[in-house]
């Protein structure tokens, strides 16, 4: 018998050595050590020897099979490994292919900067109100320091309804609107579309404005500089700056257009800014007392600034984008076209 | 305005370059558009004298000229008839023409042409703004004119033109004279007044005309003098060159003379010939109901009594302020003139010239708004010109008919104010410095506080922040430093709840592949037969513009989808091969019309779609996830909107009101929209749907077993709807149910006709228990029984 377990030991090795990969080392497996292999009928022959032959005999066979058993489990454990490795190898894909993204959509650019701005503004205590697109006479133009028949009139190409109503210019009447029926301290954004009659190469009859109005018992052009420069900070890089030009417009006083450092040359000057290094991007001021009063504000005790700017303005200088048009085409390559913008 | 440097200088000496000088007006408030330089309009075109001429070997139309261009000779192959001689202008090799055109040399039919001979046209002019040039001409020099020099200096064009924009609220600065006071003011140097100088020998002004000013309210002054013995003739070569820099086409002397003031004075001014002054009489009256008159463009103009007349004894000669009658002006016979120089109010000129549409240079200058003394300084120049020009003989004495009025006004302030508004210190001696330099004078009394007088001019300056702002300008806005909010209280800001809800109902619509677009909330009145709106429909009752950009743009839309298909119908036409989109806009509702008050502003969202993806159930996809984002359950029964597809259209309905429709567009509107692709569209009235929204996120247990799934397929007839049999179950109360939902619709000959087969998926759970099969069994048969009695459903073998 002990040559009988050495010679089917010597052959279980030799199969060991040479079966190669996972299911062969099964196979050998099933073949010497399993329910009906060499090794377990050895085992049962056990039964049939005598006494003193049985435990001599019987620790030969276990030790020849866990010295089969080792063998088995080392080169399994190498061919399963080596197979993993094949496995993985031939699971190799092209990195380069295009993955198969969720279909996300995208907002419309105009949004986006509406929203980026009223986020800066909201951090610095501002509320958002909105107001009617169809407006009346009188708070377009009237409380806002623009009388009937007033040469500030043409500053506006306006669109009427009839003499008393119109699509409104600007989103200023919102500021009247603001003072007729809130009290100091105001700070408020007001986002919304406004119509001019004007269509051509770079107007469209309808574009979008946020308005601006902070009024408090001290409010100072230092302020409204402070303001805008954290806006235009925020909207551009950290390095943009912001200078004020006197110029005019009814319901302030004194105004002023302000210009930021061009964000294509950084202020050296380019073609974005026509050589200047400035590229201007809204109109504000000191709210005129006259405007105050109109509001029912005491204008001895109160002051206030506002601003407007035109949000396809900033997003084409920010996306770089060349034409008004493009906004209202609606080309959805165009429209997708900005998404995943990361906050500076 | 366009203001010439050269006239500028006549005020206020400029020792800076036209940019720097632009700079600098730019920082006190005069915005600078644009810098032409005359003579630059073209360059490298020069004198040159024609020397002589050949006929071309190869073409009969084309001559080849020798050509000298001052100390040297050159070759230019040409059309033109030269003969040999002439002085003219030749552009040389390496020109650029004022239309952006490069001359090269080269050779024209086989001979070398080294550049091309030009009219006024090339360097940037036309015929009419040069003495003696023919149309179609080549431009013709004076015999021993220096050769080799710009064509345009030759011709006397070396001005520098500033394009200023003067903001409405200094209608005084649209004069070379006061905007010469400003560049003073940017340069730091001093401005001269006005050149007058004249002697009056002719017979009184009295004589030939007297004035009455009935309406004063409407002409608070109104001055006239008078020449006798005219002689009328081209305007000196100064006065012409300067009118055609400001765009102006020079006629003759006494036309020019009052252009001339209209431009460096800002006082617009008429001539009249004496003989049509019936009775030598001029009354200045608000023109009878029904007057007529016909004004020098040959317009017949109906005014009402609301209008200004310039009047003689019997009828119009002038609408005031905007333009005489055919026969007031001057005519060549012309001997006698009267000057009118007036001030008319500004908002019934401008009143009047948009009723009559009747529009001139000098209803322009009215209706910015003129101040008390440019009449005198107009006349008064006016006279000064005719006098230098020999114009005629002036005749002694002026009429000056005129209301009281305040010379200066006073304004008081302190500095404190002043710091106040701008937020910087405010230096006393500064600010009297410069408000001097302003014309404003300034005192200061023992508590401190400043008297400005404001002289009339300065219309614009009411008030404290006025002064401020005079004050600012020149000092510099450098002065004023950034500050955020350093004396005010705190205040919360936030979003208002139906913004926030539009930007969350965005978030969603953009996380389920949609892209949102923005059109126009003006459209054309079509829409409403392109989406077969009943005629009785109130979308049917628009908002309209009077002004409209076109019938395409006139009416205030009432609802979004006409807008849409329009969107997607530009993209499928556009390469593009899909699209799905959003917009959320308002639509505007009259209450009344025409509009007494303001419209009701309702906010929609409208989705669209088409493409290989796109079909009902993609569409009704996005209105479930955005629905179940927003906790709410609609319903949909089947719609009778008839721009909708017969089969596939939706009404939606949410806790008993219908908020808007989703369906396939009827191809018949598809293709009156001109696509060719099968377009999807919903619409919903957002406002009702931001009340339905009330439900917020509840958390609810949910089982630590593991749930089990079973599947039902049943039998119904083709016109039961798979809705209402998950509706039904879900409303049954079955036990541990937590979905079921449908999976599949077979329709086919193993179901027979007019039938189908609904196949459903119910998924089961407890939270306290495994579930057994039996138990599960007995809540399957109770749906079934309740699909076979309401449905009358039959189980699918």
């Amino acid at each position: 018998m002990k040559a009988q377990i050495d010679s089917i030991k010597q052959a279980a090795l030799a199969a060991v050595e040479e079966a190669d990969g996972t299911q062969a080392l099964g196979e050998v497996r099933v073949r010497f050590l399993g329910k009906s292999g060499e090794m377990t009928s050895l085992m049962k022959g056990l039964s049939a020897l005598s006494k003193e032959e049985r435990p001599e005999m019987g620790k030969l066979l276990n030790e020849a099979r866990t010295e089969i058993e080792a063998a088995l489990e080392l080169k399994l454990a190498a061919a399963r490994e080596s197979e993993k490795a094949a496995r993985l190898q031939a699971e190799a894909v092209d990195v380069t292919l295009p993955g198969r993204a969720p279909r996300t959509g995208t907002l419309h650019p105009i949004t986006q900067v509406r929203e980026d701005i009223v986020k800066v503004f909201l951090g610095m205590g501002f509320e958002v109100a909105e107001g009617p697109e169809i407006e009346s006479d009188l708070y377009n133009f009237q409380l806002l320091n623009v009388p009937k028949d007033h040469p500030a009139r043409d500053m506006q190409d306006t669109f009427y309804v009839n003499d008393s109503y119109v699509l409104r210019t600007h989103t200023s009447p919102m500021q009247a609107r603001m003072m007729t029926t809130k009290k100091p301290p105001i700070r408020v954004v007001i986002p919304g579309r406004v119509y001019r009659s004007d269509d051509d190469a770079s107007h469209s009859p309808i574009f979008h404005q946020i308005e601006g109005l902070a009024v408090d018992r001290y409010i100072t052009m230092g302020d409204l500089e402070g303001c805008l420069t954290a806006f235009a900070q925020q909207m551009f890089t950290k390095e943009t700056k912001i200078r004020l030009r006197p110029s005019y417009f009814p319901f302030t006083e004194p105004s002023v257009e302000v210009d930021v450092t061009c964000a294509i040359c950084g202020g050296k000057g380019c073609r974005v800014c026509k050589g200047t290094g400035w590229v201007e991007i809204l109109g504000a001021g000191i709210v005129n007392p006259a405007v105050l009063e109109m509001c029912g504000i005491d204008s001895r005790q109160y002051s206030g600034f506002a601003f407007g700017l035109g949000l396809e303005r900033i997003a084409m200088i920010k996306y770089g984008i060349p034409n008004i048009k493009l906004f209202y085409e609606n080309d959805v390559r165009f429209l997708k076209q900005f998404n995943g913008e990361v906050e500076r | 305005m366009l203001a010439p440097v050269s006239w500028l200088k006549d005020y206020v000496d400029i020792n800076v370059s036209p940019e720097k000088l632009a700079e600098k007006l730019v920082a006190i408030g005069f915005e600078v558009e644009g810098i032409e330089y005359q003579a630059k309009k073209a360059t490298s075109v020069k004198t040159c004298k024609i020397l002589s001429v050949e006929k071309h070997p190869n073409a009969d139309k084309l001559r080849v000229a020798q050509v000298d261009i001052g100390g040297k000779t050159i070759q230019v192959v040409t059309n033109v008839a030269v003969e040999g001689g002439e002085y003219t202008a030749v552009a040389l090799d390496g020109a650029v023409l004022a239309d952006g055109k490069t001359i090269k040399r080269g050779e024209l039919r086989g001979v070398l042409s080294e550049g091309m001979f030009c009219g006024p046209e090339e360097i940037g002019f036309t015929a009419a703004d040069i003495d003696g040039q023919k149309e179609d001409d080549i431009l013709r020099f004076a015999e021993g004119t220096e050769l080799g020099i710009d064509a345009a200096v030759a011709l006397g064009f070396d001005d520098v033109v500033l394009d200023v924009s003067v903001t409405a609220n200094r209608p005084d600065c649209n004069s070379i004279y006061k905007l010469a006071k400003e560049v003073a003011v940017a340069l730091g140097t001093e401005c001269r007044e006005p050149e007058i100088g004249y002697k009056a020998t002719g017979a009184s002004v009295n004589e030939v005309v007297s004035v009455t000013v009935k309406d004063k309210d409407l002409c608070p002054r109104y001055m006239a003098a008078c020449v006798r013995d005219v002689k009328i003739f081209p305007s000196p070569e100064k006065i012409r060159r300067r009118l055609r820099a400001v765009g102006i086409r020079p006629i003759n002397n006494i036309v020019d003379i009052t252009n001339y003031v209209l431009i460096e004075i800002g006082q617009p001014m008429h001539a009249f010939d004496s003989r049509y002054l019936a009775g030598g009489k001029i009354v200045v009256r608000r023109a009878e109901e029904g007057e007529h008159i016909v004004t020098l463009d040959g317009k017949d103009n109906t005014l009402n009594s609301s209008m200004l007349a310039i009047c003689d004894a019997e009828k119009p000669v002038a609408v005031a302020g905007i333009m005489g009658g055919e026969y007031s002006g001057i005519q060549p016979d012309t001997s006698t003139i009267v000057f009118e120089s007036a001030k008319f109010a500004r908002d019934s000129v401008r009143r009047t010239s948009r009723a009559l549409n009747l529009r001139s240079d000098s209803s322009a200058r009215f209706e910015k708004g003129i101040d008390f003394a440019s009449q005198e300084y107009g006349l008064e120049r006016a006279l000064t010109l005719v006098y230098e020009t020999g114009s005629g003989v002036i005749g002694k004495g002026v009429i000056d008919v005129k209301v009281n009025y305040e010379k200066v006004r006073d304004v008081r302030f302190t500095t404190a104010k002043l710091r106040r508004i701008l937020g910087c210190a405010v230096p006393e001696k500064q600010l009297v410095a410069i408000l001097s330099r302003l014309g404003i004078p300034v005192e200061k009394e023992e508590d401190g506080v400043f008297t400005a007088h404001v002289p009339d001019a300065r219309s614009d300056i009411e008030g404290v922040n006025d002064i401020a702002e005079e004050f600012i300008r020149v000092y510099g806005y450098s002065h004023v430093k950034p500050t955020l909010f350093a004396h005010s209280a705190l205040t919360r800001g936030g979003v208002p709840a139906d913004i926030a809800f539009r930007n969350r109902v965005k978030g969603e619509l953009v996380s389920l592949g949609l892209n949102e677009c923005i059109t126009y909330s003006f459209t054309s009145p079509v829409f409403a037969d392109r989406l077969r709106i009943p005629a009785d429909s109130e979308l049917r009752r628009t908002v309209e513009l009077v002004n409209p950009l076109g019938e395409a743009l006139s009416v205030m839309r009432t609802v979004l989808t006409h807008s849409m298909l329009e969107v997607l119908a530009y993209n499928a036409a556009h390469f593009n091969k899909s699209a799905s989109l959003f917009e959320i806009a308002k639509t505007y509702h009259p209450k009344s019309l025409p509009l007494t008050e303001l419209p009701e502003e309702k906010e929609k969202l409208v989705i669209g779609m088409y493409g290989a993806d796109a079909d009902y159930f993609a569409l009704k996809g996005v209105l479930d996830g955005l629905f179940r984002a927003l906790r709410v359950e609609p319903g949909y029964t089947r719609s009778s909107l008839a721009f909708l597809h017969p089969g596939r259209g939706a009404d939606i309905e949410v806790e008993g009101s219908v908020i808007g429709y989703a369906g396939e567009i009827h191809p018949d509107v598809a293709s009156e929209y001109g696509a060719d692709v099968r377009l999807y569209a919903a619409e919903l009235d957002l406002d009702a749907l931001v009340k339905l929204c009330t439900a917020g996120a509840r958390f609810k247990e949910f089982s630590k077993y593991p749930p089990v799934e079973r599947d039902l397929a049943v039998v119904v007839s083709d016109d039961v709807q798979a809705g209402d049999m998950i509706a039904a179950v879900k409303e049954a109360g079955i036990a541990d149910m937590t979905d079921a939902e449908v999976f599949d619709v077979y329709r086919g000959a193993q179901v027979g006709e007019g039938m189908k087969s609904i196949a459903m998926n119910f998924s089961f759970a407890s939270p306290v228990r495994t579930l057994t099969d039996d138990a599960i069994a007995s809540e399957m048969a109770k749906i079934l029984a309740l699909l076979e009695g309401k449905f009358d459903a039959k189980i699918r073998a």
